[in-house]
């Protein structure tokens, strides 16, 4: 469970983030749809802990993030939008090393690891050094170590970037197993399709404001469309901006 | 403390398995025992050199007393060239003596006899065997104004009214030490660049290959990361000084001091102590690179800044040679210099207090922490992790 208010980020006279009021459920995957810049990464960074925000309060499954960082990221699985592995490291040590800074007990990490590993689909690779490894093998190892601690609550940021068809859809896989399990799923995008293929609320963002927020069905009503693409056009303003 | 751990152990599995990082840590020590070598062979070459200097006279027969003198302090008198100047210039030999054909009645008319030495001013490595010719005919001719003066009844000190008297004071060792000047230079040198490598990737490497964002979004304090980050260039830095020691003790046993007329004890005692002297400077040279890598955003420019950082800490050592300054006591908390004045004094065979260990040490180890420290709260800054 996520919840957001008032939330502001300026960098200097540039407002990023520009009041943003909404909740993420349990059991439920959210979409923070928006164009690029719209701010959504700068969110996700203020809501993990890495920037402070300006104004406004958050709390991760009962933790307030600026008051206690560590305590929320300990609550929280993360794939942030730099993805760097250790070329030298394989990526079952990748899994291990965060892991252990989760502190998670050496008893019950091996386990966890090897059902991530299975889970992933990553038994081919996952003795292997991550030098070399495709950019869908990159994803499933940051994505296996974001997981390792088997956070309630994730988040993840445009996590199909450079992935191929079959990378995007083992994702959504993963993405649903996780609903399924009951957990609270935030994951940012800039592609409609894939918000539509996968979510059950949408969180519209544009300039750092919400413009329209709901179900598929709400926002489709919203906008007078019929498909989300055209709604999502309408309701963010690109199109505003493009004529 | 459990964090530092696991991150003090990814980085040192991740470092031995980099390829830089293990070629500083081990080639930099198997250079000096070659540079030893090197310049021993080349000491006890020339030393060699000078005692088997040949004299070459050209007409040597005009002076029996001077071919005397000099054979009987062991040098050999050949028969000069034919043509001293072109063999002169060909580098035949070094010099050559000239005797004239009035040498011998100059000097039985008590006048001033000439003798000609023929060189190449711009021969560097003549210079040796030439001081020695020149030595010996001075000599030769020193002893002859002292018998003219005593055939004539007069004391031959009056030709002489001041002499100088040399009054080393410096010990054989402290010679050696002089000698070995090089040795804290280079351990100093080791501790630097052996470690320098961990230090520069897992601070500048880990933002330019973007795995800093995900580190920092684990539970756990900055300090607590680069505390072990820290650590395992220590560790690495510490490692290459003891290899580096290791080796040149190896090299050294292989060179005949005696012949150098240098005596150089290098027992276990002092081994420990200069090792003593020299390890804690890792804390500092880490936590100097942890700090300034730290600024980079990438490996290639952290490896710039750390190499134009080398020059830094060896500048009070360099000052303190200029000014040939001895031993102050505010030169031990002064990371490098401190270790330089503790390791001469170690291979001096002078008595060291443990307090200047401790000084020296503790001293190293605090500035470490504190760039550290810095560095953890660097760290919290946006513009560093994201490096804008």
């Amino acid at each position: 469970m996520i919840c957001i208010e008032g939330l502001q980020k300026h960098f200097d006279a540039v407002a990023a983030v520009d009041g943003l009021d909404f909740d993420v459920p349990d059991g439920q995957v959210t979409g923070l749809l928006g164009p690029n810049g719209a701010g959504k990464t700068t969110t996700l960074r203020m809501l993990y802990g890495l920037m402070r925000c300006d104004r406004g309060h958050m709390e991760v499954d009962g933790v307030d993030v600026v008051r206690d960082p560590q305590g929320a990221q300990a609550c929280m699985g993360i794939l942030p939008d730099s993805r760097g592995l250790y070329p030298r490291l394989t990526a079952r040590e990748h899994l291990r090393y965060f892991g252990q800074l989760h502190g998670v007990d050496k008893a019950s990490l091996e386990a966890r690891i090897d059902r991530l590993i299975h889970n992933l689909d990553m038994g081919g690779i996952a003795d292997r050094r991550t030098e070399g490894f495709s950019q869908g093998e990159r994803v499933k190892v940051a994505l296996g170590r974001a997981l390792v601690h088997d956070p309630n609550t994730v988040l993840l940021d445009e996590p199909t970037n450079g992935l191929d068809v079959m990378g995007t859809r083992a994702m959504r896989t993963i993405i649903r197993q996780m609903r399924a399990a009951g957990k609270c799923v935030l994951f940012s995008s800039h592609i409609m399709q894939e918000v539509s293929a996968l979510c059950d609320r949408i969180v519209i963002i544009s300039a750092g404001r919400i413009v329209a927020q709901g179900t598929p069905e709400d926002l489709l009503e919203q906008s007078g469309h019929d498909t989300l693409e055209d709604a999502f056009v309408t309701l963010t303003g690109i199109d505003e901006v493009a004529r | 403390m459990n964090a530092v751990f696991t991150v003090l152990r990814k980085e040192l599995i991740d470092g031995l398995r980099d390829r830089r990082s293990m070629m500083s840590a081990i080639l930099f020590p198997m250079i000096g025992p070659l540079l030893i070598s090197f310049m021993a062979t080349t000491a006890t070459e020339l030393q060699r050199k000078s005692h088997d200097v040949k004299i070459p006279i050209v007409g040597a027969e005009q002076a029996p007393g001077l071919v005397n003198w000099i054979e009987r302090r062991g040098y050999q008198v050949v028969e000069g060239p034919l043509d001293p100047e072109a063999a002169v210039r060909d580098g035949a030999v070094d010099f050559v003596l000239i005797v004239p054909e009035d040498f011998a009645s100059n000097l039985t008319k008590a006048h001033t006899a000439v003798i000609k030495l023929v060189l190449d001013g711009t021969k560097k490595d003549a210079v040796a065997s030439i001081s020695h010719a020149y030595g010996l005919v001075e000599g030769y001719g020193h002893m002859m104004g002292r018998l003219r003066l005593i055939a004539r009844g007069i004391s031959p000190q009056i030709g002489r009214p001041i002499t100088v008297e040399e009054v080393d004071i410096a010990s054989e060792r402290q010679r050696a030490a002089h000698f070995m000047i090089f040795i804290p230079m280079y351990l100093i040198l080791a501790a630097f660049i052996t470690g320098m490598n961990l230090a520069v990737d897992t601070t500048a490497g880990e933002r330019e290959r973007q795995s800093l964002e995900p580190l920092l979004i684990n539970p756990v304090s900055r300090l607590s990361l680069l505390l072990g980050k820290w650590l395992s260039a220590v560790v690495f830095s510490c490692a290459g000084v003891v290899l580096t020691m290791a080796s040149l003790v190896l090299a050294m046993r292989r060179v005949s001091w005696q012949e150098l007329g240098i005596q150089l004890n290098l027992g276990a005692p002092e081994v420990a102590g200069v090792l003593l002297a020299t390890l804690p400077l890792a804390f500092f040279a880490s936590g100097a690179q942890v700090l300034v890598s730290s600024f980079a955003r990438s490996f290639k420019e952290a490896q710039t800044y750390i190499s134009l950082m080398v020059i830094v800490p060896m500048a009070p050592s360099i000052i303190a040679q200029l000014y040939s300054l001895g031993n102050e006591w505010w030169m031990a908390p002064i990371p490098v210099l401190g270790q330089q004045v503790l390791m001469t004094e170690v291979i001096s065979g002078e008595p060291v207090s443990l307090l200047s260990y401790a000084a020296t040490g503790l001293s190293s180890l605090v500035l470490g922490l504190l760039c550290v420290w810095i560095t953890a709260r660097l760290f919290t800054r946006e513009n560093v992790v994201f490096g804008r």
